[in-house]
């Protein structure tokens, strides 16, 4: 038997699995685990939170009329509505549903999809943390010490322990979100860029 | 358009699923969830399926794309079929399913995009049509289908 009767002889098999799935009603009631569908959970629950904090923050603003925690929560409350709006330019911007393109522009559109949503991830994260860090540190500090914020950070050693904890913390953040995205989508970015590669040294 | 008239023209077609996912999944495990992802991949295009191009191949172009595009394992193991799984009407003749499941696992064995390749050709699609399938110059087609054909033959000889 040739190489391709034996091939074409697997379309008579059948599979139960499939079988079971190819009734009516079910299909349907199928949820996607496309990379692409989670990465637009992702942003829906990133916008969710954005607002929730984004409501911390104002309460913080009211409850606590002080310049230094004027300017620090008031900073990260324009990025936390920044990253918010990002998220949400992201989310319309993300099509998940495979196409009938070729396979070449539709591995290249996933591949992109994934790379932007962690690039604004990052450039998030480098801007809110720092200042996130530096007012959680200083609302910690008042509420804990019952101290006024300028009676709070009028001691020099204070001062140093809000930089080495500035420094300490934003960097462990950025590296922590940089292992968990390449946990979550390391193996399958390296699959995709193989393949995508290996197509375009085909021509 | 209906769910049953998409059912139908799947099912007809449903090989082309069975084949492909067999050719990708890591497991058992994942064949499954790759039968879905498939199957609601084509569901949802299915609206734009104008009917310029054979049921069959536009399915074909939604499998090979939602299966390469899918995140999965990295490991291929060979996975047992049960024989309770495939139809009784092809069990009786167990040594060409043995055949065409060994050219699965041989084919299994090649990089994925040539996987993609082989499969198509084997299928009965030009090289024109494969190439406008994967986004490349049917040029290169000839050349790298030639080279597939020999790693598959020596796999198949081991």
């Amino acid at each position: 038997m040739s190489i391709e009767q034996n091939w074409k002889q697997l379309d008579e098999q059948g599979d139960d699995d499939l079988s079971k799935l190819l009734q009516p009603g079910k299909v349907e009631k199928l949820h996607s685990s496309n990379p692409l569908y989670k990465i637009k959970n992702y942003l829906i629950i990133s916008m969710i939170w954005a607002v929730l904090i984004a409501g911390i923050y104002v309460y913080v603003l009211i409850r606590f009329p002080y310049w230094p925690v004027l300017l620090c929560i008031g900073t990260v409350l324009l990025f936390t509505l920044w990253a918010g709006y990002t998220s949400w330019k992201q989310y319309i911007s993300i099509n998940p549903s495979v196409t009938g393109h070729s396979l070449l522009m539709e591995m290249e559109k996933h591949y992109a999809g994934i790379q932007n949503w962690m690039k604004v991830q990052m450039k998030a994260a480098i801007f809110v943390y720092p200042v996130a860090a530096a007012g959680g540190f200083m609302i910690g500090g008042m509420v804990g010490s019952g101290k006024s914020i300028a009676e709070f950070l009028s001691k020099p050693a204070v001062v140093i322990s809000l930089i080495v904890t500035v420094a300490i913390l934003v960097p462990l953040c950025i590296w922590l979100a940089k292992w968990m995205f390449k946990k979550s989508f390391g193996k399958h970015l390296v699959s995709l860029k193989q393949n995508i590669d290996a197509l375009k040294e085909m021509g | 358009m209906s769910e049953s008239q998409f059912l139908e023209q799947v099912r007809a077609s449903q090989g082309i699923i069975y084949k492909l996912v067999g050719l990708y999944a890591a497991d058992a495990e994942e064949k499954k969830d790759l039968y879905q992802e498939v199957l609601l991949q084509a569901w949802k295009g299915w609206p734009s399926f104008r009917g310029e191009a054979k049921f069959s191949t536009w399915l074909y172009r939604i499998c090979l794309n939602t299966i390469l595009t899918q995140k999965r394992k990295n490991s291929l193991v060979d996975y047992k079929e049960s024989l309770e799984s495939i139809s009784p009407s092809v069990q009786h003749s167990s040594i060409q399913r043995e055949d065409g499941v060994n050219l699965q696992k041989a084919i299994r064995r090649l990089a994925e995009t040539d996987r993609a390749i082989i499969s198509m050709h084997l299928d009965g699609y030009e090289n024109t049509e494969i190439a406008d399938m994967l986004g490349i110059s049917a040029n290169h087609v000839a050349v790298k289908l030639h080279r597939c054909k020999q790693q598959l033959a020596n796999l198949l000889k081991q």
